[in-house]
């Protein structure tokens, strides 16, 4: 790839230069001067068109690229292939569901799957998609039907702009294995004993995770106000949910009485 | 705005994807709790579009669909199942489903994909 131009963030600047992305490093143009191995960099992740790679050393330093994004496309393939991360070859089809929504022209695309310090990659000739390990929030061995056999797979769901997306991949059963413990242990936080909910408790959640507001949680499982603050409560002890907003119900003064009394009185000619 | 008919054997499913069905504009004309019911419901209320549960008493969803599509070969139908039944996804797709929406599902996505169905 020839030099390219990118901003490179330098503190609480964007400061223009040019990059090229040869065989093994890539190098920054004035006023970097740089070259970074892309074995010395043990991760990637990206928001929109910015990759954030970090280099090992002590300590470690973490540069932020912007450009235009076939540039960061390129990029990201560039460094997902060379980068000092575990790598298995292996199938794989993201998104295959969508906010429970089958996506389907989905299909199995063959590539790698690339492990880094804070998240998964799969990466194909035409795609790249990251699957930043914060955001798992299941992951399973399951059976697929893969060109008339059942085959097993994983099944990774994560989190991207809220939507929940799940995805699979194909690989051998010793490396699926491998994948697995790595995913499940990276995400042990997460995980639930299972009986810290009661039913409504679980109702709740499941309403919550499908987009339903309180007010319409409270109709459809008949709960009072007192009764689903509780159980906001006991999820918020969980770590199950976040406040994102606090409404206020409210009655009116008799100024706000007054208002509304002269406020339907007919027009005065 | 599309007339839809809400096929499932769960009280609690059936309240969420009312819900979340009117809250994307359209009308909920009517809901049946097996495949039968759901077939004579389609039958009498010819709504825009049905949303089908798979495993129901009586009636499964799969089998609901093809008597729909053998009364109405146009009628859309978007499946409904849970987590780990994928595999009647090529099932309910050769026999004329429309759309798939595993539980547990997210409103802006299923409205999103009703509108795909109703607009196709």
């Amino acid at each position: 790839m020839p030099e390219v131009p990118v901003k490179v963030q330098d503190g609480d600047q964007w400061i223009n230069t040019k990059i090229e992305a040869i065989e093994d490093r890539i190098k920054f143009s004035e006023p970097f001067n740089l070259e970074i191995p892309y074995k010395s960099i043990i991760d990637l992740s990206e928001k929109k068109t910015t990759l954030f790679l970090t280099v090992k050393g002590t300590p470690e330093a973490t540069y932020r690229i912007a450009s235009v994004e076939k540039i960061i496309l390129y990029l990201k393939r560039k460094i997902i292939i060379n980068c000092g991360a575990y790598r298995i070859k292996a199938y794989f089809m993201s998104p295959a569901i969508r906010g429970g929504v089958l996506v389907t022209d989905a299909i199995w695309e063959k590539g790698a799957i690339a492990v880094v310090k804070t998240g998964i990659w799969f990466v194909s000739q035409t795609k790249q998609v990251c699957v930043p390990l914060p955001e798992v929030t299941a992951i399973e061995i399951t059976k697929r039907e893969v060109q008339n056999k059942r085959l097993d797979v994983i099944k990774i769901e994560h989190l991207e702009n809220q939507d929940v997306v799940t995805s699979f991949v194909l690989c051998p059963m010793s490396t699926l294995q491998v994948l697995f413990n790595f995913l499940r242990d990276a995400t042990k936080t997460y995980d639930m004993k299972g009986d810290e909910l009661d039913s409504v408790g679980s109702q709740v959640s499941m309403l919550v995770y499908s987009g339903m507001d309180t007010k319409a949680i409270e109709n459809m499982l008949n709960l009072t106000p007192k009764e689903i603050e509780d159980i906001y409560d006991k999820l918020l002890s969980l770590g199950m949910i976040d406040v994102v907003l606090k409404r206020r119900e409210v009655q009116l003064t008799p100024k706000g009485v007054r208002y509304i009394s002269e406020a339907v009185k007919p027009p005065t000619q | 705005m599309g007339r839809i008919l809400i096929v499932d054997d769960t009280l609690f499913m059936r309240t969420l994807l009312k819900n979340i069905i009117f809250s994307g504009g359209h009308d909920i004309v009517g809901e049946a709790g097996d495949g039968d019911e759901g077939v004579e419901k389609y039958k009498e209320l010819k709504p825009d579009l049905v949303t089908m549960d798979v495993v129901m008493p009586k009636m499964n969803g799969i089998e609901a669909l093809k008597s729909i599509r053998a009364f109405d070969p146009n009628a859309k139908i978007v499946m409904c199942t849970a987590v780990g039944q994928e595999q009647m996804v090529k099932l309910a797709i050769k026999s004329g489903a429309k759309g798939y929406i595993v539980k547990p599902f997210q409103a802006p996505k299923v409205i999103e994909e009703l509108n795909n169905v109703l607009g196709s």
